[in-house]
């Protein structure tokens, strides 16, 4: 029997990116605020500590920060033909447990989405008419524009300490920026990280070319900082030990130095870590939620915890699990259409080429996690579609992420994989290369979907999500366009070798890193028949339950997305202050 | 396979390799030698070999991974053999570690075959997959040549591994390629490349073949001041245990 605790005012599942950013605005109002995190204290470990910090096995290769998919992983079907299989070991995504969430080992690369992302249907039928969108894929408005958005992007990037150089300042294309960025009130609250080898090489190239080269916005402070709370970044070292680790150097932005150290000071504010949430008790009559049951897992013990607000902000594949699990909202069935709970869930399309320059020194060690260059010009809609045959487009990208030898090397193709010529032809290229990388769109597909596995359950006997997801024909025929603009910009630069540029193709493989920017499952719009939650976040069965974080995009752009999800996670903390004061549809 | 390779004192003489290592800097060092100060010469190498004993592996597990190592990574200008560099050691810490054991890895059934995108399917253990791949590729080698693997000339030796990777070789019951591509292959490649904490790696040799400057990686300076030219510290990397 599980042990029924006294009621919380509002209760936050997942103590990471998002639950730090609501926690902030919620006990700054007073409101108190109990966060249940399944992960630990994730500080001052041996994570954040020279030497071990450094130490590619443990926490790249062994993913010693991680989710572990022995307790809890997912399965995976290409096509509803086949049936699904657990992901054994998942290399293609990376959650993160523990305070702060993945927000410890994330890179920092901090973007805001086009002006147009939020609306991108009536975008896309605008510029190429009505039916320039083909009736399976399930674009959709989120029901709120950027402009209400961009005083949160202003904070969020305040908060975070965010180096970079603005593009658009109020309707002011800036030199040096990227045209393409929205329009945005103020500059960055940092100058940009320094260029790297590869950096200088890609905007010389892509200057000749005649694009708009700009360093990306970062999450590694390109000097000491003190962010509105009066929380400090140290200097970024250039270390490239970014992604996948946590920071030595305290210059990496992330919950844990920038939100919990003042939340925990506030009386309002409660974290328990090592609590696993089981379910949301729902009160489907009264079209609320109760609470959240979860397991103590230093005790064994079982608790209900009543809550007046619930938020849902696990990331994406728990947020999606939890309704499923407790019936809230119609799952989504994708041979009718109908249903909500599952659908729109989205990847991001990838690709890269290798370029090889036997007389430069690119020294991919001497770089941070987000001190890339960028052009804009092939990303999302910056193009005109017409005649194309597909919808969306991607970044392109040189950025050196620190060379780490086990998984940063690169060998021209045809080079033997042992061998004195191997060996050779590592001691030649690794300081010699670098790979020209495309992040790119991923759109909704009716066919991209997730549901519970009917055989597979994890640690705690519940059913594991099952991913039914392909590469669809739209986005195998952008990332053919994106990764040719960019084998052509490769060719273009004095590279003496240019490796294969290889298109995204489908079978969706789980073997490699693509990123962990998993988005959608329980989208936000303005309609409850294609949407889990309005566009203040609120789920439209139970008016007291709210979901935060990529689940909610209903589409995934171009770009990292954590800057719109941290925006809209700021404007869910606002809008929670208004509901607890005065419940009812916001 | 290579004369020392069953000889002690010839497996664990890898003073004249380090010597030998540092005789015959790679590409990449010497260029770097050239732009270094004068009078900062590095430290001498620590007198550093493989640990003895294995904590997993049976000699004849051990015999043919040896020598399958000491093909992939032979004695040469670059490093020394692939034993002496301690990545037999490595990939045997790996397989008697959690690595090897299953630590994050989801094993539970039922276990039907899978697309390979899908990952690995087995309910063996890594260490355990390993064993069962080596018993196999030890039958399958017996089959195409006759002997075990570590008896065949470097000739042959290099035909059975290329049809290893390439999973030309008649198993039935056994995927080989899969075995070799999907966990064989890794660890050489970590065996190379990790810091030498966990036994492989020996005297940084890899890290200096290639260039990687390894610790403390505070390069808020070098990043600019380095940038684009040849970095020092590339010649004289620095590990965990120089920090420790
Ligand atoms: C390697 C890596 C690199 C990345 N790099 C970038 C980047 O450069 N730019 C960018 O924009 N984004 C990046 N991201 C994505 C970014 O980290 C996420 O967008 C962000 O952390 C999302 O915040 P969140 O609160 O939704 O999820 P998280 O921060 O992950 O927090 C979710 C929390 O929920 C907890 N949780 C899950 N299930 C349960 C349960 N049942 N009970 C209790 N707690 C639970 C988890 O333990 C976790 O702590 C990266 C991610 C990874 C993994
Ligand atoms: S590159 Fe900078 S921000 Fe990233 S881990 Fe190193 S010091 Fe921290």
């Amino acid at each position: 029997m599980a042990t029924r605790l006294k009621k919380r005012t509002v209760v936050i599942v997942g103590g990471g990116l998002t639950a730090g950013l609501i926690s902030r605005q919620l006990t700054a109002q007073g409101i108190e605020v109990l966060v249940l995190e399944r992960g630990g204290n994730p500080s001052n470990g041996a994570a954040e500590k020279l030497p071990n910090q450094r130490d590619e096995l443990r926490w790249d290769v062994r993913q010693g920060l991680v989710q572990d998919w022995a307790v809890q992983t997912y399965s995976l079907r290409h096509s509803r033909k086949d049936s699904a299989l657990p992901v054994r070991r998942m290399e293609a995504f990376l959650p993160g447990e523990g305070r702060g969430g993945a927000g410890n080992h994330w890179t920092g690369i901090t973007w805001r989405w086009p002006e147009y992302d939020p609306a991108l249907r009536t975008r896309l039928e605008s510029r190429y008419g009505k039916t320039a969108i083909a009736p399976e894929i399930l674009i959709q408005d989120w029901g709120v524009g950027y402009a209400e958005l961009e005083s949160y992007h202003d904070l969020f990037e305040k908060l975070f300490g965010i180096s970079g150089k603005a593009g658009n300042l109020n309707g002011q294309i800036q030199a040096g920026g990227n045209p393409f960025e929205a329009p945005r009130r103020n500059e960055y609250p940092q100058p940009p990280l320094e260029f790297t080898e590869a950096g200088l090489i890609l905007k010389a190239t892509a200057e000749k070319l005649g694009y708009k080269p700009f360093r990306m916005a970062a999450g590694n402070s390109s000097g000491t900082y003190t962010n509105p709370d009066g929380l400090k970044l140290g200097a970024c070292q250039y270390c490239g030990h970014c992604d996948r680790f946590m920071c030595e150097a305290k210059a990496k932005a992330t919950p844990e130095l920038l939100l919990f150290p003042v939340l925990l000071e506030r009386p309002q504010f409660e974290i328990r870590l090592n609590c696993h949430v089981l379910g949301v008790d729902y009160d489907r009559d009264g079209r609320r939620v109760t609470g959240v049951r979860y397991v103590d897992l230093l005790t064994g013990e079982e608790y209900e915890q009543p809550a007046d607000v619930v938020v849902l902000g696990a990331f994406t594949m728990t947020n999606a699990k939890l309704l499923l699990m407790a019936g809230i909202g119609e799952k989504y069935d994708p041979v009718t259409g109908k249903g909500v709970v599952g659908r729109n869930f989205c990847y991001q399309t990838s690709s890269l080429v290798n370029l090889f320059f036997p007389d430069r020194w690119i020294n991919p060690f001497l770089a941070a996690g987000c001190s890339g260059v960028n052009i804009d010009e092939f990303n999302a809609d910056n193009f005109d579609h017409t005649g194309l045959g597909f919808l969306g487009g991607g970044a392109i990208t040189a950025n050196l992420k620190g060379g780490m030898p086990i998984r940063g090397r690169r060998v021209p193709p045809g080079t033997p994989r042992w061998g004195t010529a191997w060996k050779q032809a590592n001691a030649d290229w690794y300081s010699h290369s670098f790979a020209l990388t495309a992040q790119a769109t991923c759109y909704p597909h009716r066919e991209n979907f997730l549901d519970l596995d009917p055989t597979y359950t994890d640690a705690f006997g519940q059913p594991l999500v099952r991913m039914t997801f392909d590469w669809q024909k739209n986005e195998m025929r952008m990332s053919e366009y994106v990764t040719k603009k960019m084998e052509a910009i490769a060719h273009a630069t004095d590279a003496k070798i240019v490796g294969p540029a290889v298109p995204r193709k489908s079978p969706f493989d789980t073997r490699a890193y693509q990123s962990t920017h998993i988005v959608g499952g329980t989208p936000m719009g303005t309609d409850p028949r294609t949407s889990v939650v309005s566009p203040h976040l609120q789920h439209w069965d139970a008016p007291n339950l709210f979901v935060v974080g990529a689940s909610v995009l209903p589409h995934n752009s171009g770009y990292n997305p954590t800057g719109p999800i941290a925006a809209l996670a700021l404007r869910l903390g606002d809008d929670l202050v208004r509901y607890v004061g005065k419940p009812g549809r916001l | 396979m290579t004369p020392d390779k069953n000889d002690p004192q010839g497996r664990r003489g890898f003073l004249r390799q380090v010597a030998l290592a540092a005789a015959t800097a790679p590409l990449t060092a010497g260029l770097l030698a050239a732009d270094a100060p004068a009078g900062v010469a590095p430290p001498p190498a620590p007198a550093a070999g493989p640990l003895p004993g294995y904590a997993s592996l049976s000699p004849d597990e051990a015999g043919l991974l040896e020598a399958m190592l000491n093909l992939m990574c032979p004695a040469d200008q670059l490093t020394p053999n692939g034993v002496d560099c301690g990545l037999a050691v490595f990939i045997d810490r790996q397989l008697a570690g959690d690595f090897g054991r299953g630590a994050r890895l989801y094993r539970q059934g039922p276990w039907p075959a899978g697309r390979p995108e899908l990952g690995y399917q087995l309910p063996l253990t890594p260490e355990q997959y390993f064993k069962a791949g080596v018993a196999a590729a030890t039958a399958a080698c017996r089959k195409a040549h006759g002997k075990r693997f570590e008896e065949l000339a470097p000739a042959e030796a290099e035909t059975f591994l290329q049809d290893l990777a390439a999973d030309k070789l008649d198993d039935s019951h056994f995927a080989l390629g899969a075995w070799f591509n999907g966990l064989v292959y890794p660890l050489f490649e970590q065996a190379c490349f990790a810091d030498p904490l966990y036994g492989g790696n020996i005297n940084k040799v890899f890290w200096k073949m290639v260039g990687y400057p390894g610790l403390p990686a505070t390069h808020a300076n070098d990043m600019l001041e380095f940038r684009g030219k040849p970095f020092p510290g590339a010649a004289d990397p620095k590990s965990i245990a120089d920090f420790s």
